[in-house]
């Protein structure tokens, strides 16, 4: 079963599309997105009314959370600013944010040990934590221990990496996911995975998971124009076209 | 956030595509399937392909967990010889007809998916399992002693546990709380798409709803709608008549 992972749209409408054509393509079994549907962009609303016609399984990241402190009067849009990117999300479209879980855990029993795969947007701990490439390895599996989680799979950083775990001779994985709508690694295509999981897939077996990253190109600069057009600051749009 | 659940649809293609086209006009924000997709009608490939076409997040019933290994055991816990003779032939049919694709796919789909919620400063967790989350092919039964259903789900950190396999819906709201304070839990058995026991021979699934100010102490902050569907039963039965498959299989979606 193959199943596509996804996260960090920010509200990037064109680089989303994008997105969802190349997965399309690949026809995985099933798609989760792993959190950060807003933010820095002007397009919340479209991104978030596609992810919900199509149920897809969701969480909540900082930035969707961002949102539920935020007040909005008919003045907040006319002000230039970064918050401008919140302001624009319509109530039903908050409420949905609010209402999105913060991990999904999917628990298999292929072999006779059991094999987790747990979604967080940060880390399991937070919302907000990064787990970069070279975090502290025993801090990573502490964590993952206390999550029951035997693969993670976060977002957040915008930092696409996997990184594989040996302990006691049982083999963890971690994924960043990247980003669909601002990465941040200095390659400005969007970024997501697709995974697969085979009948003999276990922590037993290090390379019995395949993890495939792919990067997809979509019109940045369209997209950085339309950012550079609205209120946001325009730093927003050069990060999209520098990727950083 | 209105979430779709649905499950046993035992390779009743009609029933599924009524299905889909009742869900798409109600306005959900996710849909999950509970599993048991093949055994006793004619369409296992297709139903496989339905839902993986629309990739939706998909777990493990008994009934897959028989075909994706090739097994002659479904794990179904008939009563009567003549019911396991029945169910013989039907596992048989199943693993004739399914592909190898199809077959992979049930092989490797997971046994449970955990929604884990951080929502109002409580921590909730939403699990879904095809019978129980001890056993895939165990019944929880509407009647079942409060203790025993309470100990199950606490067992299983679950606050919201939805499952299907007995085909009989229900929703059972439970209070695992102290003098400390109430902590709800619910029970929730989401029916059968495609071949419901209850006598009502419509098929069946839930709408899941997640309020925004939803917490453990308060017992109406989910809603839990079942929603009953009419689709081409005759279609469906005359298809198990026209089979090798028992011609009891069609009767019972006749009657429900």
């Amino acid at each position: 079963m193959r199943i596509a992972l996804f996260s960090d749209i920010h509200a990037n409408l064109p680089a989303f599309k994008a997105m969802l054509d190349d997965m399309d393509d690949q026809k995985p079994d099933a798609a989760y997105c792993l959190g950060d549907l807003v933010g820095y962009h002007i397009y919340p609303n479209e991104v978030i009314q596609e992810i919900r016609r199509r149920g897809i399984g969701t969480l909540k990241g900082n930035h969707d959370q961002k949102v539920q402190k935020l007040i909005t009067t008919p003045n907040s849009l006319q002000e230039p600013g970064k918050n401008y990117a919140y302001h624009l999300i319509s109530q039903d479209n908050r409420d949905y944010l609010k209402t999105l879980p913060a991990h999904i855990k999917l628990e298999y029993k292929l072999q006779s040990e059991m094999l987790n795969l747990v979604f967080a947007h940060g880390s399991t701990r937070s919302i907000d934590e990064y787990v970069l490439i070279d975090t502290d390895e025993k801090y990573v599996l502490d964590m993952m221990q206390e999550a029951g989680a035997h693969m993670l799979f976060v977002g957040h950083s915008h930092k696409p990496y996997h990184r594989i775990l040996e302990e006691n001779n049982k083999f963890k994985h971690v994924v960043n996911l990247g980003s669909v709508g601002k990465p941040k690694d200095g390659d400005p295509r969007g970024c997501y995975v697709i995974i697969t999981i085979a009948p003999d897939s276990s922590i037993l077996n290090k390379n019995s998971i395949q993890v495939k990253f792919r990067r997809f190109e979509y019109d940045v600069e369209a997209s950085a124009k339309a950012i550079e057009n609205s209120l946001l600051p325009s730093e927003f749009a050069d990060a999209l076209r520098l990727a950083k | 956030m209105r979430i779709a659940l649905f499950s046993d649809i035992h390779a009743n293609l009609p029933a599924l595509e009524a299905f889909f086209k009742d869900v798409e006009t109600r306005n959900t924000d996710a849909i999950y399937c509970l599993g048991d997709l093949v055994g006793y009608n004619i369409w296992p490939n297709e139903v496989i392909d339905e839902i993986r076409k629309r990739g939706i997040p998909t777990i493990a019933g008994n009934y897959d967990w028989g075909i994706g290994r090739s097994s002659d055991d479904c794990g179904c816990a008939y009563k009567t010889d003549e019911e396991k003779a029945l169910g013989k032939v039907s596992i048989s049919y199943t693993n004739e007809v399914v592909k190898d694709e199809q077959r992979a796919y049930l092989r490797t789909l997971p046994a449970h998916i955990r929604l884990e919620y951080q929502l109002n400063h409580d921590k909730r967790n939403i699990l879904f399992v095809h019978g129980s989350p001890r056993k895939v092919n165990e019944y929880l039964f509407e009647e079942r002693d409060e203790k025993s259903m309470l100990r199950i789900m606490e067992q299983a950190d679950a606050d919201i546990m939805c499952f299907g396999h007995t085909h009989k819906p229900y929703h059972r709201i439970l209070n695992s709380g102290n003098e400390g304070g109430d902590h709800f839990r619910h029970a929730i058995n989401i029916g059968s798409v495609g071949k419901p026991k209850d006598s009502d021979p419509r098929g069946g699934y839930v709408i899941l709803t997640i309020n925004p100010d939803s917490t453990v102490t308060d017992k109406e902050s989910i809603k839990v709608e079942f929603i009953r569907f009419e689709y081409d039963i005759e279609k469906a039965a005359k298809a198990v008549e026209d089979s090798p498959l028992p011609n009891e299989y069609a009767d019972m979606l006749r009657k429900g």
